[in-house]
């Protein structure tokens, strides 16, 4: 009985640190699909009238996107971190559950802030359909909704780098 | 919760949309060229060209401003995703149908001719299709309240022989159509839009009651149901001077557009002020909604605007062939999108 805790000890840091990886990825990947799916009826609202904006409607729709990059970037740190993409590293439980906890900035506030992205894009998508001349200010609006991703992918990256494995 | 949520795409093509509609410097453009030919050659460089080349004799502009409101209602109601939205603002045409082909049938029975082609297409319902109905006295099959108005209506003509009581039923009859309307898509913003109008309407009337002297009983008969102001509180004010209307109304939306109206003493005037006044404010009730991406009241908005801009346009042209002059056409010029 004894030697079955053990095992499962061992094994549910990876565990954990496989569940934070997944969360991030899915979440800051879902936020960005919501996202850009609201950017995107709007993008195909204007270029139904006007094919020549779709440059710009490109741009701002992207922007929502970022958010599924940063938690990709986030796994991959996450399960680099044990080693399975290489050899893997023993971790306790401990450990696994402070990687999973790593991830969980970026995909919470991926989540959210993409899907924010996405209806922010929409309105700037309106904005340059009537006044295409206004496009920096139009990629600047939304921006502001990329900052709290930025930051918590920096916060995810800062913890996943204060837990020391191995 | 509205009864489909999802307007980012229709919002989006009518903020592209927008800018083809006619600003007021180009209603001034109009309204400087010389005679009803120049300004039909201003109005054909835009996207009227197309229908006005279909109706190339001059006096046929009004065919041609019909087919493009036509053209708008059709392109939005291919996709928006509440049909109803649209057919919102196509009803009232219904309901002129029905009373230009009442009233022919009226004059009919009296050896007088039947006036068909007052008829427009702007309505939900086939013209074709309501004159087979009322003509064949099969109502059972027309929609917004008809199958059971038309027979009311006729009734009452046998009754009473009084074509201003088969109007009131059939005028009432298209508010409580376009309330049900706006109460079936669960959208606040429609159905306040729906309310200001049955105000609008209700005052509209009043003043022209007060015109005759009437008094609030009989007044309030001719008043609508189904506004924000009651009908019996409008019907008050008749009464009044127009001078205290605003006043008397004050704590309402409706209150401020009434206020803003300054009876000069002549009645045509004050009548064409207020008349201004209020469909600004049926346009400034869904104003808000602008700053939305994904409000159905957009879809009204852009509606509502293409119809003052038609309504702009006729005025203007008709302006070219009467005696009116610039400043009185620019008095009933409504304001834009």
């Amino acid at each position: 009985m004894e030697d079955v805790i053990v095992t499962m000890a061992g094994q549910l840091g990876p565990a954990l640190v496989v569940l934070g990886a997944a969360l991030s990825v899915g979440f800051a990947g879902s936020g960005s699909a919501w996202g850009i799916g609201i950017a995107n009826e709007a993008a195909a609202g204007i270029l139904t009238e006007d094919p020549k904006k779709f440059i710009y409607a490109l741009i701002l729709l992207a922007l929502p996107g970022t958010q599924g990059i940063y938690g990709f970037l986030t796994a991959l740190l996450a399960i680099n971190k044990i080693g399975l993409l290489s050899t893997a590293v023993p971790i306790t439980i401990w450990q696994g559950l402070g990687i999973f906890g790593a991830c969980m900035p970026i995909a919470i506030v991926g989540f959210y802030s993409a899907i924010w992205q996405g209806k922010s894009s929409a309105a700037s998508i309106l904005l340059i359909s009537k006044r295409p001349d206004q496009m920096g200010k139009a990629v600047i609006l939304p921006a502001m909704c990329e900052t709290y991703a930025v930051l918590g992918l920096l916060m995810s990256i800062f913890l996943l780098n204060g837990i020391k494995v191995g | 919760m509205p009864r489909s949520g999802n307007y980012g795409y229709a919002v989006a093509r009518i903020r592209a949309m927008e800018p083809l509609l006619l600003d007021a410097g180009f209603i001034q453009r109009m309204l400087e060229a010389d005679g009803l030919a120049g300004a039909l050659k201003v109005l054909g460089e835009t996207c009227y060209g197309k229908a006005l080349s279909g109706n190339a004799a001059q006096e046929r502009y009004d065919a041609a401003l019909e087919a493009e409101l036509l053209s708008t209602f059709m392109e939005l109601r291919a996709f928006v995703p509440d049909k109803d939205l649209v057919d919102l603002l196509r009803i009232q045409y219904d309901f002129h149908n029905v009373k230009v082909l009442l009233k022919s049938s009226f004059l009919a029975k009296s050896g007088g001719r039947k006036r068909w082609e007052l008829m427009t297409g702007l309505g939900t319902i086939q013209a074709d299709g309501l004159i087979v109905s009322i003509e064949s006295e099969d109502y059972n099959l027309l929609p917004w309240g008809l199958s059971a108005l038309i027979p009311a209506a006729l009734a009452i003509w046998e009754q009473t022989r009084d074509i201003v009581e088969v109007e009131k039923v059939l005028d009432g009859g298209l508010f409580a159509a376009m309330l049900k309307i706006a109460e079936d898509l669960e959208m606040p913003g429609i159905l306040a839009w729906v309310r200001a109008r049955i105000d609008s309407e209700n005052i509209r009337n009043l003043l022209r009651l007060k015109r005759f002297g009437m008094d609030a009983q009989k007044a309030s008969s001719f008043l609508h149901q189904g506004g924000a102001v009651s009908a019996g509180t409008l019907a008050q004010l008749i009464a009044e001077p127009f001078e205290g209307w605003g006043r008397a109304i004050a704590y309402t939306d409706i209150g401020a557009a009434v206020s803003g109206v300054h009876d000069g003493g002549d009645f045509d005037t004050l009548i064409v002020s207020l008349e201004k006044a209020l469909d600004d404010y049926c346009r400034d009730v869904l104003a808000l909604a602008r700053y939305s991406q994904d409000a159905p009241e957009n879809v009204l908005a852009y509606l509502w605007g293409k119809e003052m801009e038609i309504k702009n346009i006729r005025t203007v042209l008709v302006s070219k062939g009467s005696p009116a002059g610039r400043d009185a056409t620019e008095r009933m010029l409504r304001n834009g999108y």
